[in-house]
Parts: C-alpha cells; sequence; structure tokens
C-alpha cells in the first residue's frame, strides 16, 4: 500500500463506481432509445434521461474526492443519490405503457440504479449498504407489484449493499491500522536514531573517566574501573544483540559468542555470520560459558581469557585458552569419575551429542586451552 | 624512537575525547600537530598537516571513518592510520583494515596501551588485537575459495591464529621457535595480502566498468 492508499483507502472503489456509474447510464440511455416507441410518453423517458445524465455529471463531481485532509462532504451526496435515483424509478409508471409493464421491462433507470446503494455502502459501511439496497429494493417492489420477478433483483441489490459496504469497513480499519503501525514504527526508528548518538556519547564520556581513574588512582580508580564495566556492558548490548533464528531454524554463533566479551574475555570471530542450527548454537555457547566458568574458579576472578570462533568450509572450530597453571594429568578423568557435574561431562557430553570433538591442551607453562571442532 | 619525532593527528566527533586523547599522547610527549571532528576535515587538515599517524574514530558525525581513511591514505599513502573505535563494529574494523588502516584499538583501551599502539603504528609495524586477528582471519577463509584471492601460507594462518587466541609476539616466536622479527613480519605479510585484495578488487572493478583509460 503506497502512502495515498493508506490515508485514504477508499479511493479506487469511488472511482470504480465512477465508471460504474457512466458505463450503465451509456446503457439505460441505449435500452431507453430502442424500445422508444414502446414508451407512453417517450418525451418524458428522454427527459428522465437527462435527468439521469445531469445528476451523474453532478455525483461524478461529488464522489470524486477533495484534497486529502478535506472534509469529505460524499455522504450527503450519497443520501441525495438514493433520493434521485429514488425518484428516477418514481417515474416508471408515469413513462411506460401498461404493456412494457406487464412485460416486466425494467424500471427507468434500471442498471443505473444500485450505483446509489454503491455510493452509501462505501460512504457508511456496511449499515449504510443495507439501508441503500432496502430503500432501491423497496422502491422496485412499489413499482412493479410482483414480488417474484423483482426477487431475483432484490437479492443482487442487498448482495452488493452488504458486500461492499463490509469491504469498506474492513478497508478503512485496516488501513488505520496500518498508518498505526507505520508512524509507530517512523518513531521507533527515530529512538533508536537518537538513542545511539546518546549511547554514542555515553560510550565516549565512561571510556574517558575510565581511563582518567586508572590514571589518578585511589577512589577515582575504582570510580574509572566500574565506569570501565559499565562502557563494555554498553558496547556489548550495543554491538551484539540477540542473534535471531532464522527461517531454516539457524543462528549466528559468532554473534551469540560475541556476547560472552567482557573486560576479561576477549571473544575474536570473523566478521560475517556464521550460520548454524540453533540448537547446535546454543549447546556450543553453553560449552564455552562452561570453559569460561572453569578459568574463572581455577585460574581467578580477573583472569584473562581468549575466544576465538575460525570458521572453514568443513566446519566451525571454537578455542577457549587461559593463561592459568594448567590441569594436572588426571583430574579431568577424575571429575568424570566422580559424577559431578563438572567440566569434563558438562563439556564433552554436550559436544559429542552434537557429533563433534573436543580436546584439552594443557601444560604448566602454557596454560589450558579447549577446542572444540564440529563439522557442518 | 624520540617520541616528539612522531607526529599524530586526532580524528574524532567528540570533542571531550579527542581533546582528551589529544592530551594524553601529547602529556607524554608525542607532538599532536592536529585534531579533526569529521571526514572532510580529517582528509583536509591531514593534507596540510601531514602527520606520521592518524589516530581514527570510525563513527564520526559526518561522513564515515572509511571515506577518511581512503581520503588521507589516497593523498598521503605514506601516513600510518590506527583505527581508534568505541563502537567495536566488525564488519566496519574489517573494512578499515582493508582499507588501509594498519591497526585497531577499542578506546577502553588505557593510556600506556594506546601510546604503545602509536609508536608501534609510527615505527611501521600493524598493531594487531586477538579481536582484529579473528576478523582478519575469518575474511581469508571466507575469501579462501575464491579465484584470484590472496591465500595465507601455513606459517602465516598459524600465527595469525595465535596472535587471534591472545599470544603475544614473544609466546608466539616461543611456541613456534621463531624469532620475535620473523613473528612480526608474518603477521604484516597476512595485512600486506589482505589490502591488496581489497586493491585488487578496485582495479578489477575499474576494469569492469571500463575506467582503466581506454
Amino acid at each position: 500500500m503506497t502512502l495515498p492508499d493508506m490515508e485514504r483507502p477508499l479511493e479506487p472503489l469511488w472511482r470504480g463506481l465512477l465508471v460504474y456509474r457512466v458505463l450503465t447510464l451509456l446503457s439505460s440511455i441505449a435500452v431507453v432509445l430502442y424500445t422508444l416507441d414502446e414508451f407512453d410518453s417517450g418525451a418524458g423517458a428522454i427527459g428522465v434521461l437527462v435527468v439521469m445524465a445531469g445528476w451523474t455529471a453532478v455525483t461524478t463531481y461529488g464522489y470524486f474526492g477533495g484534497l486529502p485532509g478535506a472534509r469529505d462532504g460524499r455522504g450527503r451526496f450519497a443520501i441525495a443519490d438514493l433520493a434521485v435515483t429514488a425518484g428516477v424509478m418514481a417515474t416508471t409508471p408515469l413513462v411506460q405503457s401498461h404493456a412494457q409493464i406487464a412485460a416486466n421491462a425494467p424500471v427507468m433507470g434500471s442498471i443505473w440504479t444500485p450505483g446509489a446503494v454503491l455510493a452509501c455502502a462505501l460512504f457508511f459501511g456496511i449499515r449504510g449498504g443495507l439501508a441503500g439496497a432496502v430503500v432501491i429494493s423497496t422502491m422496485l417492489l412499489l413499482i412493479s407489484a410482483t414480488f417474484r420477478t423483482e426477487l431475483g433483483d432484490i437479492e443482487l441489490i442487498l448482495l452488493v449493499g452488504i458486500v461492499i459496504g463490509f469491504a469498506s469497513t474492513v478497508l478503512r480499519r485496516s488501513a488505520e491500522r496500518l498508518r498505526r503501525a507505520v508512524a509507530a514504527e517512523a518513531a521507533a526508528q527515530e529512538r533508536e536514531r537518537l538513542a545511539r548518538a546518546v549511547h554514542d556519547g555515553v560510550l565516549q564520556v565512561l571510556g574517558l573517566l575510565r581511563r582518567r581513574g586508572s590514571e589518578l588512582g585511589g577512589d577515582a580508580g575504582e570510580l574509572g574501573a566500574l565506569a570501565g564495566e559499565q562502557e563494555f556492558a554498553l558496547r556489548t548490548l550495543l554491538t551484539t544483540g540477540p542473534a535471531p533464528v532464522d527461517g531454516a531454524g539457524r543462528r549466528d554463533l559468532a554473534a551469540a559468542l560475541r556476547v560472552a566479551a567482557s573486560s576479561r574475555v576477549v571473544v575474536s570471530t570473523p566478521a560475517h555470520p556464521v550460520e548454524l542450527p540453533a540448537h547446535a548454537v546454543d549447546e556450543l555457547v553453553a560449552v564455552v560459558g562452561a570453559a569460561l566458568a572453569n578459568v574463572e574458579q581455577h585460574v581467578g576472578r580477573d583472569a584473562p581469557a581468549w575466544v576465538l570462533l575460525e570458521s572453514t568450509g568443513e566446519g566451525v572450530e571454537i578455542s577457549v585458552r587461559d593463561e592459568g597453571p594448567g590441569i594436572p594429568a588426571g583430574r579431568l578423568d577424575g571429575a568424570d569419575d566422580e559424577g559431578r557435574l563438572g567440566v569434563a561431562r558438562s563439556m564433552r557430553g554436550r559436544v559429542r551429542d552434537l557429533g563433534g570433538e573436543i580436546v584439552c591442551e594443557t601444560g604448566p607453562e602454557r596454560g589450558t586451552e579447549w577446542i572444540i571442532r564440529l563439522s557442518r | 624512537m624520540d617520541h616528539q619525532a612522531v607526529t599524530v593527528m586526532v580524528v574524532d566527533d567528540h570533542p571531550i575525547w579527542r581533546e582528551g586523547v589529544a592530551r594524553d599522547l601529547s602529556d607524554r610527549g608525542l607532538t599532536v600537530v592536529a585534531t579533526a571532528p569529521d571526514a572532510d576535515a580529517a582528509v583536509r587538515i591531514a593534507t596540510a598537516t601531514r602527520p606520521q599517524v592518524v589516530l581514527m574514530d570510525l563513527n564520526l558525525g559526518t561522513g564515515t571513518g572509511l571515506e577518511a581513511i581512503e581520503g588521507i591514505l589516497g593523498a598521503l599513502p605514506e601516513t600510518r592510520i590506527l583505527v581508534l573505535s568505541a563502537s567495536g563494529e566488525h564488519a566496519d574494523v574489517l573494512e578499515a583494515v582493508k582499507a588501509g588502516a594498519t591497526g585497531y584499538l577499542v578506546k577502553s583501551a588505557g593510556a600506556e596501551e594506546l601510546l604503545a599502539a602509536v609508536l608501534r603504528t609510527a615505527e611501521g609495524y600493524p598493531v594487531f588485537t586477538p579481536g582484529l586477528a579473528g576478523l582478519v582471519l575469518g575474511e581469508f577463509r571466507r575469501t579462501a575459495g575464491e579465484p584470484a584471492a590472496p591465500v595465507l601460507t601455513d606459517r602465516e594462518t598459524e600465527v595469525l591464529r595465535l596472535v587471534a587466541k591472545g599470544l603475544t609476539a614473544k609466546q608466539i616466536g616461543e611456541r613456534l621457535v621463531l624469532s620475535h622479527r620473523t613473528v612480526e613480519s608474518h603477521v604484516q605479510n597476512t595485512l600486506r595480502k589482505l589490502q591488496l585484495n581489497n586493491r585488487a578488487q578496485l582495479v578489477r572493478y575499474a576494469i569492469e566498468k571500463g575506467l582503466d583509460g581506454e
């Protein structure tokens, strides 16, 4: 939907009504002129055609719609339309011959008359459509007084009034919803733009606080360290965000791992997304989380750690490294035997379930490095 | 290296940060020849003052840091660009390095770390954080199957992976039984190949578009 469609969703239908009006007018004129010698009053019939043509011109102007935002006066035209159409129909007994009426000839106006019902339905919705249809149907019944023969026409007119009225109501409502959604989206984008500017400023000031604080030391140093933590948290929030699951149930492992970054954990990933099934991503993130928790527990709360994600054609490889004292030989297996939810069981089990492999390289001089490999 | 001989320009759209960093560097003996708030001014002022090192934020108010890098290196190919960014935007950093920046630090880096990085940059060495090494490694892996894409030697890949895993040049030298210098030169080569790739792409693009002067 384009913007004008959204502001005035019924415009195409009004245009359609105008076309319908003109075409049915031409058809009515043709039918009346073709059968002119059957009329009691040929001059009267032509007079009615002139009125119909004139009124079609008036409604063409009236239904065309003003400039966007101008007051919509089409409701009054629609009511007048209904009255004029009823009037045209009422001339039927005056101009048509008994023979014509007996032969069930079309009433004056014939298929031009539902135009008024359409107009009422478009402007007033389903109730307007129904009311208009009832007026025109009543006129049909009063004029012909042969209920049976007119039943089909009445059904059609009621149907048109209800369907078009319903369509008008629904279109108006959905256009209003869409307009609100678009406005909300625009507001959200603007808020996001402002937030980016504010966040950037906050990051700068926090970063500066951190640096000045660490230079000054003492209480200021403590404040600086706190500012540094907040700076890191905010930057992580701004640059990672939640990694969404795509339609095929895949997630970006790189984005998911970057969330683990902190002032002591460096996470290195490719710049492009590394997409894996969402379940595998969750499991790998949990394994990395367990390895990092292990560093914190066994090496120290402030011990640095490095996470590296590499993606090749064959699969992915994740390394989690620390520079701690290393893990003594046999201790990992011991943790497994004791049945604790320790490093070995939690990490090895998860990776094995994914069909990958996990190895631990450790030594007193080189800390501990967990390497997790998973084929595509 | 004599600190005072190192001339630096600081490009950042935040005045507090810009002046703070400039003061930090001059307090430690470096010569800050200019500061600039946006990409246009950066290119103009750099051309006039010819600094050895440009310390650049990628997230500038008007114009991007990438435009500034391309503009400055276009006019002064010998200038070294060190990206100092608060954004941590991975794709942006990679693009900046491909465009010719030789190092990257996040703004949370301490003042001493920053000074060391500026001095290294002035000496012509790349400043490779583990994060940047991961990005560069990822880029080489991504382009691995493409025709005419430069490839790293096994040794270069090995060195780059160890940088990405947080090892220092000294630790890498010990582990691979290489000299410190050799490790540095491998790192430098990976960067040169990455930038070469970018230039090769430019040339190919120019030829495709018929901009090669015929």
